[in-house]
């Protein structure tokens, strides 16, 4: 499975990439703004995307908007990475189309189950 | 003694008469008088008529008896002269008379009438004069039978006897005519007598008919007029205010006017004793003032009231008592007097003879008659000061009110504005007579949507506001004129001016910066949770990868400083989750979405959230199955319901079991108990338990790791919930912690079935 993680903030990219390739066994390609997360998901076709809510230029819910509005990534499934996790927001979210959300700071040892487990629920 | 009572009766019999009574005698008495008078006047006159007719009468008596005689000596001499010469000039003759004596006797026997006398003669007188006739008539027959001799004899006796007869008739003649002849001598100084009778009867009679009248005219006039008179002096007397007369006796007219006027007198006199008590105990000055402007009275209330004596004002100028800066109104105001009709009033103020003031009202009439104003002074000083004082209440009032923050606005039952203070025009950047009659609604964002002008808008905004805001504080987003909204908060509350009129007084509040400020809060928790998160993921995940062995295995004594320093992050992460859930908490901002779902997947997640923690404390779960169905924030319940199972673990001893319970209540709620066997909780620290960094023993926080939050977040999501939380516990027993929540609810019509104005009401509220 290979996921795409878009956000900004460097650390964090890298700690989720680790943590779901070295724990989770995945694939993970990396994007460091909504642009280039929207442009790779073109190209690399991944079956999940982990996208950041906060960033600078496009945030998250500007680059959910971008990929289901793209006919090569409109059907990649989008969780959401974010660190104000307020029910109201991820129901929003959820109605925008993203398939869940995820909160951090997040375990590194459970991220890619609780992904899994959202792409299965 | 008898001639004293007399007049004394009189006067009685007199005073006890009515004037018309006595009119009426004095009418009557001279009538009575001439009656009389003429009666005896007629009768007199009567007799003298009488005596007029015998004197008549006697006269043709006389005659007749006269020419009988004749007649009856003509006869003879007829007779004679018929015998001698037989010539029928004679006997005619002769037959004329016989024919007349008859007749002349009944003549004679009408004139005579019933006088007895007379007429005893008169039947002497026809014997003797039939007698005559029939010895002249044998004469007369023998003469025509040629009885010469027969006729000789018998003219010769015949002669003898006619001249017996002619005397007897001449004595009976005498005797009758004898009596009238002496009434014909007696009469003229009859008569005289009489006539002279009736002058002096007239004349004493028309006297003494005169002389009554005015007897009595005086006799009444003197009795009334005297009368009259003391009534007359008696309205001088109570004109020069001295004693009347005293009262009249009698019961006529005058004795009643009298009375009257004394009953009158004693009426003015009491009237005018009140008034002159009611003017000398007046508490008012009362005065009269002349042309001049002078006092010409003035009633002894000037003293208690400005301390001078009545005659120390007496002749002054009034304007004197007046202070100088009054004087030019109060010359104005009294000069408006003389032109006015009625009374007039005027304020100003009096210098005592201390030198203080009071404060009068004049009430102020022009008598034109007396050329002089009538005046009564009310001291209204108490009066002044009290307004005075009630102004500058007022003042008072006013000056809080116009710098009070808060926007008031009076309004009607309807909801028109009625007033508002300065606050409020700025904060609806409108002056105040713009506002007043408008219609509240026409404030609230609400216009822009609903019209003011539809009763149905109006009525259904009134009872919106007064639902949210009638005696608490309500939200609502209001328009100045500017066309800005603005949020506010407003309280109405009701009450009454003395009017009878239900009025309201809104509060309102402009919050636009606190919202402003809140909004920025909000911001920057959101900002500082974000900020405070993005390191703690790396530093977390970081150390968890080292933990974990991610990236090899580590030395023992790195693992356990690694492990150190994870837990500890995921320490602080919990701590600033529990303080930003905190923070939402209690300013009610915590999201949270309530729908009904089955309490066993709520259970379940929560389990699965802690049984790593149970099983590393060597604790087992035993929770017990439901079929319930909450109406609750699932992900908020399963917050409530793993912070109470780690508490519970935490203060469990090994091999313990926690357990989770659950049970419909009566109320429409569902209770979930959390069960341990723990040391339990002290009583006196039960009311603590749900308060912020509340634990039990300060140790607490470092053995067993936590927030203090805990608890209070558990107590401020169950209470958003419209539940409730507590707990039961027995020192070294365990404890039981339950809390309520409501049970699955019937889904009800949506809203778009209510009306549309209604729903659109629900605009009106910012944050519900």
């Amino acid at each position: 499975m290979r996921v795409l993680i878009i956000d900004d903030e460097e650390d964090t990219r890298q700690i989720a990439c680790m943590s779901l390739s070295l724990l989770g066994g995945l694939d993970v390609i990396e994007a460091e703004n909504g642009q280039d997360g929207v442009n790779k998901a073109a190209v690399e076709q991944p079956d999940v995307i982990l996208l950041d809510m906060m960033m600078p230029m496009m945030d998250g819910p500007s680059t959910l908007e971008a990929l289901r509005s793209n006919d090569r990534t409109r059907n990649i499934p989008v969780i959401f990475l974010t660190a104000k996790a307020m029910t109201s927001e991820i129901e929003k979210l959820k109605r925008m189309g993203a398939r869940g959300v995820l909160t951090k700071p997040f375990d590194p040892t459970v991220l890619a189950n609780q992904m899994r487990a959202i792409l299965e629920g | 003694m008898c001639n004293v009572d007399f007049p004394n009766k009189l006067m009685r019999l007199n005073v006890n008469l009515k004037i018309s009574h006595k009119g009426f005698i004095l009418v009557l008495v001279p009538l009575v008088f001439e009656l009389v008078f003429l009666i005896i006047l007629s009768v007199l006159l009567q007799k003298a008529e009488e005596e007029v007719q015998r004197q008549v009468r006697s006269k043709a008596i006389i005659s007749q008896a006269n020419a009988l005689s004749k007649l009856f000596y003509d006869a003879g001499v007829a007779m004679g002269g018929y015998s001698i010469t037989k010539s029928p000039l004679f006997s005619d003759r002769y037959d004329k008379i016989v024919r007349q004596i008859p007749m002349d006797l009944t003549e004679l026997s009408n004139l005579v009438g019933d006088n007895d006398k007379q007429q005893q003669i008169l039947v002497r007188l026809k014997t003797i004069t039939s007698d005559g006739l029939k010895i002249l008539g044998e004469a007369k027959s023998a003469i025509d039978d040629n009885r010469v001799d027969v006729a000789q004899f018998r003219a010769r006796h015949m002669y003898k006897q006619i001249r017996q007869l002619a005397d007897q008739l001449q004595d009976e003649l005498k005797g009758l005519t004898e009596d009238e002849r002496k009434i014909e001598n007696e009469s003229p100084e009859q008569q005289n007598r009489s006539r002279t009778m009736v002058k002096v009867f007239l004349v004493v009679g028309v006297v003494v008919n005169i002389a009554i009248a005015f007897l009595l005219l005086y006799y009444f006039l003197k009795s009334i007029s005297i009368r009259l008179n003391t009534v007359t002096d008696n309205s001088f007397r109570l004109a020069r205010g001295q004693r009347l007369n005293p009262p009249l006796t009698g019961a006529d007219e005058i004795a009643q006017l009298d009375d009257a006027f004394r009953s009158m007198a004693e009426a003015l006199a009491e009237a005018s004793r009140k008034e002159r008590a009611v003017i000398e105990n007046a508490a008012d000055v009362i005065c009269s003032i002349d042309m001049d402007g002078k006092f010409v009275a003035i009633n002894p209330a000037s003293y208690e009231s400005w301390g001078y004596y009545p005659d120390e004002l007496m002749g002054r100028r009034f304007i004197e008592v007046i202070v100088q800066e009054d004087v030019p109104e109060t010359i104005r105001s009294v000069r408006s007097v003389r032109g006015a009709t009625g009374k007039v009033s005027f304020e100003n103020r009096v210098k005592k003879r201390d030198n203080s003031l009071v404060h009068v009202l004049w009430s102020a009439d022009w008598s034109e008659k007396d050329r002089a104003l009538f005046c009564v002074a009310h001291d209204i000083t108490q009066r002044k000061l009290a307004e005075e004082t009630l102004r500058a209440s007022e003042e008072r009032i006013r000056k809080i009110i116009d710098h009070m923050i808060v926007g008031l606005l009076i309004i009607d039952k309807e909801g028109r504005v009625e007033s508002v203070n300065p606050r409020s025009e700025s904060m609806f950047a409108m002056r105040s007579h713009e506002m007043v009659g408008r219609h509240i609604m026409s404030l609230f964002a609400d216009s822009r949507i609903f019209s003011v002008n539809d009763p149905s808008d109006r009525a259904a905004f009134m009872e919106t506001l007064f639902t949210k805001a009638n005696s608490r504080i309500g939200e609502f987003d209001c328009l100045n004129a500017r066309g800005e909204d603005f949020p506010v908060e407003l309280s109405l509350a009701e009450f009454e001016y003395g009017d009878g009129k239900v009025r309201y007084m809104a509060n309102i509040l402009d919050v636009s910066e606190r919202r402003e400020v809140e909004r920025m809060k909000k911001e920057f928790v959101s900002t500082v949770s974000h900020e405070l998160r993005t390191p703690l993921t790396s530093i977390r995940g970081s150390l968890t990868l080292l933990a974990v062995g991610a990236m090899g295995a580590l030395p023992e004594q790195v693992k356990k400083v690694v492990s150190i320093a994870e837990r500890n992050t995921i320490r602080l992460i919990g701590l600033i989750n529990d303080i930003l859930d905190i923070e939402k908490l209690e300013a009610g901002k915590l999201d949270m979405v309530f729908e009904n779902s089955p309490l066993t997947n709520i259970l379940e997640r929560s389990e699965q959230a802690v049984s790593a923690f149970a099983a590393n404390n060597g604790v087992t779960l035993d929770i017990q199955p439901t079929s319930l169905m909450v109406h609750a924030d699932g992900d908020r319940l399963v917050q409530v319901i793993v912070n109470l199972v780690s508490n519970a673990v935490k203060f469990s001893p090994k091999g313990a079991a926690v357990t989770v319970a659950s049970e419909e209540i009566p109320g429409g709620m569902i209770e979930i108990r959390v069960i341990d066997r723990g040391r339990g909780i002290p009583e006196s620290f039960k009311n603590r338990l749900f308060q912020r960094f509340q634990q039990v023993e300060a140790s607490d926080a470092k053995k067993k790791g936590g927030t203090g939050l805990g608890l209070a977040i558990c107590k401020g999501i169950v209470e958003q919930h419209g539940g409730s939380i507590g707990v039961e516990s027995e020192e070294g027993r365990g404890s039981m912690f339950w809390f309520r929540v409501p049970k699955a609810q019937v889904i009800v019509a949506p809203v778009s079935a209510q009306p549309a104005t209604d729903a659109g009401m629900v605009t009106m509220s910012l944050h519900q």
